[in-house]
């Protein structure tokens, strides 16, 4: 549940954490674009600006310097027109002049002031080219219906005695031209304004002049008379007939145009945006002084930032993809989420499995401890540690008809395979044992079973036992396993035939053996788990180490907790490599009781063992000769330590266990003194008459003669005297 | 553990009684030194009230008997019940004295 929990938060993390990636990288590629962005516009912005001035600064260059030719041909001629005032006649030659001379000229006038002449009154000669034939033409423009002295060029002509541009106008006198004239006064000799001279200059020039030029394709050129007329615009149809003010029909914020036509209109120069209907326009704007006009360059703002705005849809663009690929990439990515958790998913269901197994097998095997709580006669304890989840380890017990059935076994191999053939195993133990007593014949038939279906080869080896717990009689049969361990006194030894383990081949035949257990024997099956458990020296544990922790006397379950403890004290952190399985079973007799008495290494103790023995002799019925010579033999026994196996003045202790069972007496003596084996003494002669005698070597002989059993073992630091008598 | 000496001209009777264990052995050693001088005669080691013996009270035993056959005497075993009777049979000392 944990790790389901666990790992749905982690998926929704994982789903987070990829929207979240997505979302930075979107953001970040916009913040480099508009950074990118921003920085171009300024420069295209710049650009476009210093192209604008100087576009407009070029075509102020253009019309001043067509402007100046048209002013020079009038300056020029002033002295010729003033030598002509006296004869008239001879004012036309000097137009003709002006214009044939003059190629930006295309029109000019001497006009009297109307009485300065007395006879002529209203006289203005006037040359000009006709436009339909190109030819150079002369007329009079005194006619009533003019009244050239109305005329705006000739009134200002008058005023301005540096000359003066006048309104572009529509010339309806010679062909329809949008004109504009500079006059000048004439002043006679007296210094009297006589006349005003005009140059006219078509304003069609102007317009493919400045038209002409852009700095964009869809920039145009704008320009505006004094008066706000427009001169020059790409929609012909406004040209003259419109002023700058009555453009404001085009634009919505009306109040902002106006501050734009304001501004050009009072000769400032500078640039301003606007938006156009849905068009941004940048607005280029600086006066022609001489002439009083306005110039103005609108360049569309998609003109400009066209070029940036399509560079930025290419980066939005490649900005799309890659947003795509990456979330293709994460989605990729998630989908290995997926399979991942499909795996983790399957990975899970089999851990999950394989916990199942455990607990399965786990329960095929007796682990209730005590497994007998009623009996008094059974101290029997077992341990099964896999070494993966499941193992191909087993053990079993279990009494019918007061036999104790039990087995071990080891089943090559590992893991699950070796799991399935271990429950098979067991199963059939419990099967064929239920109706067969004979450990041999156990064997024999679990052997045909598995041989016969024994398609992966796998092999099993065994032990089984069948111990009659009244007589203590043990039969046995061994199928390949290792040999058990008996903790018996040292005389009696369990051989053990090795035979071949189960399921090689059938029909095969198992020698079945037997052994008596006398109560207080233990006999312990291990796997070689145990002895061949490695540490990362790759030592083994061994026989040794394993008899050396089964030596000290303690109850069953004590014995395999320790053999754990001391496994994994060897092991450390080394892997384990194979399964450690360990039955012991202790034989007891119910009515065994025992005691323990614990003694310094002083003679003056010596008292205290024949309280115990006559303890004993009571409990036990004992008559007084055998409880003597018991006490006897323990005496010889505890001062051979006491005068051995400590020097003098070290003070030691001595151990005496006694297991006092309804048929035999067992006594173990262990002191922690420098190694002393009284059963390696020979022993005495006591045939030898009373010279020859030697005094000593009493002791052991006596204990020899009273006790059925005396075993020594040097264990631990400890010597060990195990004395056994029979009763 | 008590040991009553009593000579009688060239008999010494020597009464033990009690339980000649090792840690009595060491004292009855010294009180049984005397004894061992009159190892020429006869000395008899009654043990009607001697209810145990280990291997140290039968090495006393053995050392007056040593001394008796060097001195040309004679030791007498008195009294001995089964129980100590047993165990001079297992170590023996049944063929080394007399037993009375």
């Amino acid at each position: 549940m944990k790790a389901n929990v666990q790992e749905k938060d982690f998926r929704r993390k994982s789903v987070w954490t990829g929207m979240l990636m997505m979302v930075v990288a979107a953001l970040t590629l916009e913040a480099t674009a508009l950074i990118q962005y921003h920085f171009s516009r300024i420069g295209i912005r710049e650009e476009a600006s210093k192209r604008a001035e100087s576009q407009i600064e070029e075509t102020k260059n253009k019309v001043m310097d067509i402007l100046n030719q048209a002013e020079s041909a009038v300056r020029n001629n002033i002295w010729l027109a003033r030598l002509c005032l006296e004869t008239p006649d001879t004012l036309q030659r000097v137009t003709e002049h002006i214009v044939r001379e003059n190629q930006v000229v295309i029109g000019s006038t001497v006009a009297l002031v109307p009485g300065y002449n007395r006879k002529l009154g209203m006289f203005s000669p006037y040359s000009f080219i006709d436009p339909a034939t190109g030819e150079l033409e002369s007329k009079s423009l005194a006619s009533e219906e003019y009244d050239y002295p109305s005329q705006e060029w000739f009134r200002n002509g008058l005023e301005h005695e540096d000359g003066f541009w006048s309104e572009p106008y529509i010339d309806t006198g010679g062909g329809d031209m949008i004109m504009t004239t500079f006059s000048m006064p004439v002043k006679d000799p007296s210094g009297k304004t006589a006349a005003v001279i005009t140059a006219d200059i078509s304003l069609e020039w102007l317009t493919g002049l400045v038209g002409g030029s852009s700095v964009y394709p869809n920039a145009f050129n704008l320009i505006f008379s004094r008066s706000g007329k427009i001169m020059v615009s790409p929609v012909e149809t406004l040209v003259m007939r419109n002023t700058i003010y009555e453009m404001i029909h085009q634009f919505e914020d009306t109040a902002a145009f106006t501050r734009v036509a304001d501004s050009i209109m009072s000769g400032e120069s500078g640039n301003t945006s606007i938006h156009r209907g849905k068009e941004l326009s940048h607005i280029y704007f600086a006066p022609i002084d001489r002439v009083g006009w306005y110039m103005s360059v609108v360049i569309p703002d998609d003109q400009i930032f066209g070029e940036v705005k399509k560079v930025n849809s290419y980066v939005a663009l490649l900005q799309l993809i890659g947003l795509a690929m990456l979330f293709l990439i994460l989605r990729a990515a998630s989908g290995s989420q997926k399979r991942y958790n499909l795996i983790k998913e399957k990975k899970d269901r089999m851990e999950n499995d394989l916990m199942i197994a455990k607990g399965i097998q786990m329960s095929m095997i007796p682990k209730v401890f005590p497994p007998f709580p009623e009996r008094s006669d059974l101290d029997i304890s077992a341990i099964l540690v896999p070494a993966r989840e499941v193992g191909g380890d087993l053990y079993d017990f279990y009494i019918r008809n007061e036999r104790l059935f039990f087995c071990i076994g080891d089943v090559s191999g590992k893991g699950v395979p070796a799991a399935l053939v271990m429950a098979v195993t067991r199963s059939l133990f419990r099967t064929v044992s239920a109706r067969e007593d004979s450990p041999g014949r156990i064997v024999a038939a679990m052997n045909d079973s598995m041989s016969e279906m024994n398609e992966n080869n796998m092999f099993v080896t065994f032990f089984c036992g069948v111990l009659d717990l009244t007589s203590g009689r043990l039969r046995f049969c061994n199928a390949g396993h290792n040999p058990p361990v008996t903790l018996t006194d040292a005389k009696r030894r369990l051989e053990v035939v090795p035979n071949l383990p189960l399921g090689i081949m059938p029909r095969m035949e198992f020698q079945e053996q037997e052994f008596i257990m006398r109560h207080d024997d233990v006999i312990f099956l291990y796997t070689d788990g145990l002895t061949e458990a490695e540490n990362s020296e790759s030592e083994l544990f061994g026989e040794a180490r394993m008899m050396n922790v089964l030596s000290t006397r303690r109850s069953a379950n004590d014995h395999l907790l320790a053999l754990e403890r001391e496994v994994a004290d060897f092991v450390k952190d080394a892997p384990r490599s194979d399964d450690l399985t360990m039955l012991l079973i202790h034989y007891i007799n119910p009515r065994a009781t025992e005691r323990h008495l614990v003694l310094r290494n002083d003679i003056g103790q010596i008292s205290l063992l024949s309280e115990m023995v006559e303890e004993i002799a009571e409990e036990r019925g004992l008559d007084s000769g055998v409880a003597m010579n018991i006490n006897l033999a323990l005496e010889e026994a505890v001062t051979n330590v006491i005068m051995y196996a400590y020097p003098e003045g070290e003070e030691g202790e001595l151990r005496l266990d006694a297991v006092i069972d309804d048929d035999s007496l067992k006594f173990i003596l262990s002191d922690k003194g420098k190694e002393f084996d009284p059963t390696a003494k020979p022993e005495p002669d006591i045939t030898l008459d009373v010279e020859k005698r030697p005094v000593g070597g009493l002791g052991i002989h006596l204990v020899r003669k009273i006790m059925d059993s005396v075993s020594y073992k040097r264990k631990d630091g400890k010597n060990i005297l195990t004395m056994i008598k029979h009763i | 553990m008590e040991v009553k000496i009593t000579t009688l001209d060239n008999e010494t009777t020597v009464r033990l009684i009690g339980r000649l264990d090792t840690p009595a052995s060491q004292e009855v050693a010294e009180e049984l030194q005397p004894v061992k001088d009159k190892a020429d005669g006869t000395i008899i080691l009654d043990c009607e009230d001697l209810s145990y013996i280990s291997s140290s009270g039968l090495r006393i035993f053995l050392s007056i008997r040593k001394e008796a056959a060097i001195k040309g005497g004679k030791v007498i075993v008195r009294n001995i019940n089964d129980n100590i009777r047993n165990v001079f049979m297992m170590t023996g000392f049944l063929n080394l004295f007399v037993i009375g």
